[in-house]
């Protein structure tokens, strides 16, 4: 995900720089505000960490290696706005000394390595375990699935800087001045390696690291959880603000539904066959199996999110959502409820419970 | 060359306990920690290889690190903007006879640039050649496939031969930059240049860090390596090693922050730092600033002659 210079345009190169600088800005001011003079070799060690979790080289089985980046790692343990910072600094280390991407495009990889990738990462870790214990067994697989998740956010946005390349830079013939590949090429390439190798490795550094310091050394863990209990379940309810904003969302998306009838076509190779366009596809007829499995289901409730006619069509999409909602939420509370009756054991989130049972 | 006398000879082994010529030992394909290890050794191998070089008396070395900074820099933004394969290819022959004239050897130089990165941009631009990524006159016919024809493209060449040339000449811009420029130097010359004066402190130290948290992962695993018995086969435990190794690198840097943080205070530091260096300019500083400025203008005046 380094992207060396050549790859992209000087104007790209200069717009991210340009974008970097108040993120950066912002992100000091964060860090220095909360950690006070401790930052600068906070920061620093932070840095050097990223740095080397770099070097912690997985092979793959094509006969390459994949890496982490350890954004997410350090966003959890000293806060977002550091892992800004440092994985920049370490990033800036890498492209002037070991020619691991390029100094005109260090601010393309800050923005998808130091900036989008610790925010989304930390983002899911954060919704994952507000007001949850700080030994929990939640903490490591959210920070191990923030890790993956907010990796290949950074390879999407690396994919979409390259993919915009030849579409946007090219001689007056077509040819392509930088990197050669189009959006539908570079995002699956990109998303290829990163959701199947580099986002397991980063998932399984991430979630092995905090489970790590939840077993041995819990200190560093509380220095950017400060609000969070430190053990057990037995801690002062949360505010319910998050579960609020959930149902005011929903119910503004559920509200908003019917403007689904103002996309016009419909959805490639969900068409009834006989909206087929068959001269498009050289065909004289419905292929037959087609034909004979097409009505296969005659039963369903609200059959195209309607009624069966289309006299009412809004009020039928919002019938529909608010009884799809419903019937999702019945489901996941039937499996929880099931969940808890098999539960036997006491719980074994605390450690010093656990040893006391 | 001067750096092997002063670049300790053990360090430039790729596997010490080894003779180089491979007539003893056996060589093994390494684990994980075994090549993390050796990455460590090659790190420092090449940072202390670089500071041989910037100890040399060549022409990039004698230059204040403010106009190499400046100057090589702009030749990137330059090399950035070029469009046409000839003027990039004139830009890396400039780009070695700097290396020449800084007494680099030409072959460490060019293995250092080509060996890596374009190298590893040829692979990635390679299937941008071909008529299904870009479309195009077919040059090199090479089959059909599932009845549709498939070749090489003019354009995807030239297209190609344009990025791994851009790569190539950037690449070297910056390895010449600093490979003749020690560490406090290139900061200082930032810091001259008016970059934050803490990111440059931060900048500084995490370096410095850094390999103060290498020799403890080297350390690591050398203890690891010293209380195996039998060859490690189990993977499981070989993957939790990994996370309970960077679990405790965590805490060992988080250890080592607040004891310099508490060496900063009692030394009086208020949140801000002070740069020993002083920088001025002489003569070859100003001659070589006006040969990169009309070597810059001529490139762009050749690419802009050679067409759009």
């Amino acid at each position: 995900m380094h992207i060396p210079d050549g790859y992209l345009s000087p104007q790209t190169c200069g717009v991210f720089g340009a974008a970097m600088v108040p993120i950066w800005t912002t992100a000091g001011r964060r860090v220095r505000r909360i950690v006070k003079s401790r930052y600068v070799p906070l920061v620093a060690i932070g840095a050097a960490y990223s740095f080397l979790v770099m070097m912690f080289n997985v092979p793959v089985p094509d006969g390459t290696t994949a890496h982490a980046i350890g954004a997410v790692l350090i966003a959890v343990v000293l806060g977002p706005a550091a892992a800004v910072v440092a994985v920049s600094i370490a990033l800036t280390i890498q492209a002037l000394f070991f020619g691991d991407g390029g100094v005109l495009a260090l601010g393309v990889n800050t923005f998808n390595m130091a900036f989008v990738m610790p925010l989304v990462g930390y983002a899911v870790y954060w919704c994952a375990c507000r007001n949850v214990p700080l030994t929990s067994r939640r903490r490591p697989i959210a920070a191990g699935l923030g890790g993956y998740i907010g990796m290949n956010a950074a390879a999407l946005c690396a994919g979409v800087e390259l993919g915009l390349q030849p579409t946007l830079f090219h001689s007056a013939n077509g040819t392509p001045l930088y990197a050669p590949f189009h959006l539908s090429q570079s995002i699956p390439a990109m998303a290829l390696a990163h959701l199947t190798v580099a986002g397991a490795v980063e998932f399984a550094l991430t979630a092995s690291v905090v489970g790590y310091l939840q077993r041995a050394n819990l200190p560093l863990l509380r220095i950017n959880h400060g609000a969070a209990p430190p053990t057990g379940r037995a801690h002062a309810p949360g505010p319910r603000l998050g579960r609020r904003w959930g149902l005011i969302g929903l119910a503004t998306m559920i509200a908003l539904t019917p403007l689904g009838l103002l996309a016009p076509g419909g959805a490639f190779g969900e068409d009834a066959p006989s909206d087929l366009a068959l001269g498009k596809y050289h065909l004289t007829a419905i292929p037959s199996g087609l034909r004979h499995y097409a009505g296969f289901w005659h039963n369903a409730l609200f059959d195209g999110y309607g009624f069966g006619h289309d006299n009412h069509p809004a009020m039928g999409y919002l019938i529909s959502a608010i009884v799809g909602v419903a019937a999702i939420g019945a489901v996941i509370a039937a499996a929880f409820a099931l969940a808890s009756l098999r539960r036997r054991s006491p719980d074994v989130d605390d450690p010093l419970e656990a040893a006391k049972t | 060359m001067s750096a092997s006398s002063t670049t300790p000879a053990w360090l430039l082994q790729s596997e010490v306990g080894l003779c180089p010529c491979a007539c003893v030992g056996k060589r093994r394909k390494g684990r994980i920690i075994e090549k993390t290890t050796s990455g460590i050794a090659a790190l420092l191998r090449q940072t202390l290889f670089s500071d041989d070089i910037a100890d040399e008396r060549g022409l990039l070395q004698r230059l204040d690190a403010r106009v190499k900074v400046v100057s090589l820099l702009g030749l990137l933004v330059v090399a950035a903007f070029v469009r046409h394969i000839p003027v990039l290819l004139a830009m890396y022959a400039a780009t070695l006879a700097l290396a020449a004239a800084s007494k680099l050897r030409l072959s460490f130089f060019v293995k250092r640039v080509w060996l890596f990165i374009p190298l590893f941009t040829g692979i990635v631009v390679l299937p941008a050649t071909l008529n299904v990524v870009t479309r195009g006159d077919i040059v090199v016919p090479l089959g059909t496939w599932f009845g549709h024809h498939l070749g090489l493209t003019r354009q995807g060449l030239w297209s190609a031969g344009l990025v791994v040339t851009r790569v190539a000449t950037s690449t070297s811009l910056v390895v010449l930059l600093t490979i003749t420029t020690p560490w406090a130097k290139l900061l200082a010359s930032l810091r001259a240049l008016r970059a934050p004066r803490l990111l440059i402190l931060v900048l500084g130290m995490a370096y410095r860090y850094l390999f103060h948290l290498l020799n403890a992962v080297s350390d690591m695993y050398v203890a690891r390596r010293a209380r195996t018995v039998t060859a490690a086969t189990d993977t499981t435990s070989g993957r939790l090693l990994v996370g309970s190794s960077a679990g405790a690198l965590l805490g060992k840097a988080q250890a080592l922050s607040d004891e310099v943080h508490m060496a900063m205070i009692a030394r009086g530091y208020e949140g801000d730092a002070r740069s020993l260096d002083t920088f001025r300019l002489r003569l070859v500083d100003i001659e070589f600033v006006l040969a990169c400025i009309a070597g810059a203008v001529a490139t762009v005046g050749f690419d802009r002659l050679l067409g759009r």
